[in-house]
């Protein structure tokens, strides 16, 4: 499903170069559900990144479903992002003046859905994560909570095979985060969404099938549970 | 992304920021008010002259010459712009005119599609009064055949025929001059109008004779305002007397120009290239008007200058706030790109919300100007212009209306190309962190 072979990824910082990413070799599995934690530097947003194709790799090469990344073009790029995977971020990243209902259907937008029919498929998603009453609602109106079921319905609501979440708890009590993660956790099960999801609490790492500890822009070890 | 989300989301995104879209629109709207307002103040001063000219030289008349440079009458021979011209034969001056002789004329009467042909008469008058009154006035005598006189319109008697003798048509504007409450009392009245001989040198005492006429017809208000018309055979009569010349206008002295009237006016070009063939000038009407539709050309392009300039000024404030837009809205561009946006399509939302504003600009700009120059038009109806009711100063033809709308699009269009490639190539991943 995704084959990420000897992957660098440089940045230049003033006179200094910096290794992302130094030689990540991967290889993921439709339906998986992995936690990606490390100390902050490590790399583990960039490796989500470049498998959700809004970065590049410098060298090596990234395989998802077939499709080689690395040589992707731009429209080739927002394509497969469009369709193939839903981005969750820790700071939501919401369109403020957009009810909950035009954000979810945003990419649908980008998709050329008309509108009746992307309205309709946004109402459906916002059901699966039990927000069907809020879709009027700004961003501004709703909790931290209903942002990210949101932030979450807008990933699903393409239908994609991978699911992407930076740090998505980073933002919220306790006792929220876990109902994000056990949501996140049913839809992998239920959808056979491969499911990637970066963090640095043990708590929510805890919820994956394989856990990949970073260090330094390496894999510093992998370990698999139940 | 469709045509239509796009267009919803710029109208959407101007509705956000309602005092800078409204400001950023309104130079836009400044810009198109006063290309469009000049421009339909040009169009009605060349659509007045084109009709004004029309009534002296209808489509289907042309004058022939007995000198093939006779009618020249590009920029180059009026002496403005472009160069010198060569004079390549031995007619001389465009202005000297020989008469034609017989033959030539037979030959222009001979031509296909040419329907008649009268001598152009050349006569001029020192003035004009009532038969029982002193005060004299200034006029200018003309001389038609009957079918140019039936193309004016009277407000008052009867058109003359090419038999008519001592019968004239005064202009509307003598009825003041007269004294006359309604244009019905000049009818039947008789005046006099006084010619001048020719003299050849300025001091001499000068040969006058009085001719008299009755009054039968008052024509319409035109531009021509000292206009006294009669039939071609008094003015044959007169023209002989002031060009003290007996023999005028028979085969011993014939005309040097001639009224040409063609079938149709389909005809005019055919049979003007057919004179031209005889080595003879000719002008039609269409010559007559294409001149002057090069020169209001000109005068409307210099008149749009100023609004052009308000466009320009207008589409920098565009590209600000365009630029403004994109550092507000970095994270929704980085948000827009992670859910499937290229960079075309965000180069295409910018573009779109630039012409979104030119758009509207152009609406409201021309829907200003067409309402100026409605005011404008009332203004001058009721007051200079009162006698010229079928005068508008201002006129706004469809392709104006269009054509200012579509250019304030696409000067806005243009402007937001800059910010649109900027926006495009935002990177996602910073400006997804950007705060």
């Amino acid at each position: 499903m995704i084959e990420l072979r000897n992957v660098w990824r440089l940045y230049r910082m003033g006179d200094e170069t910096i290794n992302a990413l130094a030689g990540i070799d991967l290889e993921i599995s439709q339906g998986e559900f992995i936690s990606i934690v490390g100390p902050s530097g490590s790399g583990k947003s960039t490796l989500l990144n470049i498998i959700g194709g809004l970065d590049s790799p410098t060298t090596g090469t990234v395989v998802v479903d077939g499709q080689n990344l690395s040589k992707a073009s731009d429209r080739e790029l927002s394509l497969y992002r469009n369709k193939k995977v839903g981005f969750v971020f820790q700071t939501f990243n919401l369109q403020p003046t957009y009810t909950a209902l035009e954000n979810v259907a945003l990419p649908l937008v980008f998709a050329k859905v008309p509108l009746r029919k992307r309205n309709e498929i946004a109402r459906d998603t916002l059901e699966t994560v039990e927000l069907a009453e809020r879709l009027g609602h700004t961003p501004g109106q709703l909790s931290g909570g209903e942002r990210q079921r949101v932030a979450i319905a807008r990933a699903l609501v393409n239908d994609p095979r991978i699911l992407l979440a930076d740090e998505p708890t980073g933002n919220l009590d306790s006792r929220t985060s876990e109902l994000i993660v056990e949501l996140l956790q049913r839809l992998s099960k239920e959808r056979g969404i491969t499911m990637l999801l970066v963090t640095h609490e043990m708590m929510i790492a805890e919820h994956a099938n394989r856990v990949i500890h970073m260090l330094d822009g390496r894999i510093a070890r992998s370990t698999e549970r139940k | 992304m469709t045509i239509r989300d796009l267009l919803r989301n710029a109208f959407s995104n101007l509705r956000r920021r309602k005092l800078r879209s409204f400001l950023t629109i309104f130079a836009v709207v400044i810009g198109a008010a006063l290309v469009s307002l000049l421009v339909s103040l040009g169009v009605g001063a060349q659509e007045f002259l084109t009709a004004q000219i029309r009534a002296t030289m209808p489509p289907d008349v042309l004058m022939v010459g007995s000198n093939p440079n006779a009618f020249q009458i590009g920029f180059g021979a009026m002496g403005f712009g472009g160069s010198p011209e060569e004079i390549t034969d031995d007619e001389g001056s465009p202005y000297s005119l020989a008469p034609l002789t017989p033959q030539e004329i037979e030959s222009v009467r001979a031509l296909e599609h040419v329907e008649r042909v009268d001598p152009y008469i050349m006569v001029s008058a020192d003035s004009v009064r009532l038969q029982n009154s002193e005060k004299r006035f200034r006029t200018q005598l003309t001389a038609l055949p009957d079918y140019l006189i039936t193309s004016k319109e009277l407000v008052a008697g009867r058109y003359l025929n090419d038999d008519s003798q001592g019968e004239c048509i005064i202009a509307n504007q003598y009825l003041e001059s007269f004294n006359f409450d309604r244009a019905e009392d000049a009818l039947g009245q008789e005046v006099v109008i006084q010619v001048g001989q020719i003299t050849s040198f300025i001091g001499l005492p000068t040969k006058t004779k009085d001719y008299t006429f009755e009054i039968v017809g008052v024509a319409e208000k035109t531009l021509s305002s000292t206009q006294i018309m009669i039939s071609i055979e008094d003015g044959k009569e007169i023209a002989r007397f002031w060009a003290n010349e007996p023999e005028l206008y028979t085969d011993e002295v014939p005309p040097a120009i001639l009224q040409v009237k063609v079938e149709d006016s389909q005809y005019a070009d055919q049979v003007a290239e057919a004179v031209e063939d005889l080595d003879l000038g000719a002008l039609t009407s269409a010559d007559v008007l294409g001149l002057v539709g090069d020169i209001f050309t000109i005068i409307q392009a210099v008149l749009s200058v100023f609004g052009l300039i308000a466009l320009g000024v207008a589409s920098l404030g565009i590209i600000n706030t365009l630029i403004m837009a994109i550092y507000e809205r970095t994270r929704e561009i980085g948000v827009m790109k992670a859910v499937g946006a290229s960079q075309g399509t965000v180069r295409r939302l910018f573009t779109t919300e630039g012409a979104a504003i030119g758009f509207l600009g152009g609406v409201i700009g021309v829907a200003i100007g067409y309402g100026l120059g409605f005011i404008i038009n009332q203004v001058s109806h009721s007051t200079f212009l009162a006698d010229f009711e079928t005068f508008n100063i201002s006129v706004f033809p469809w392709w104006l209306i269009v054509g200012v709308i579509a250019l304030s699009t696409l000067i806005a269009l243009l402007a937001a190309l800059y910010p649109a490639h900027r926006a495009s190539r935002l990177d996602p991943i910073e400006a997804l962190r950007y705060e």
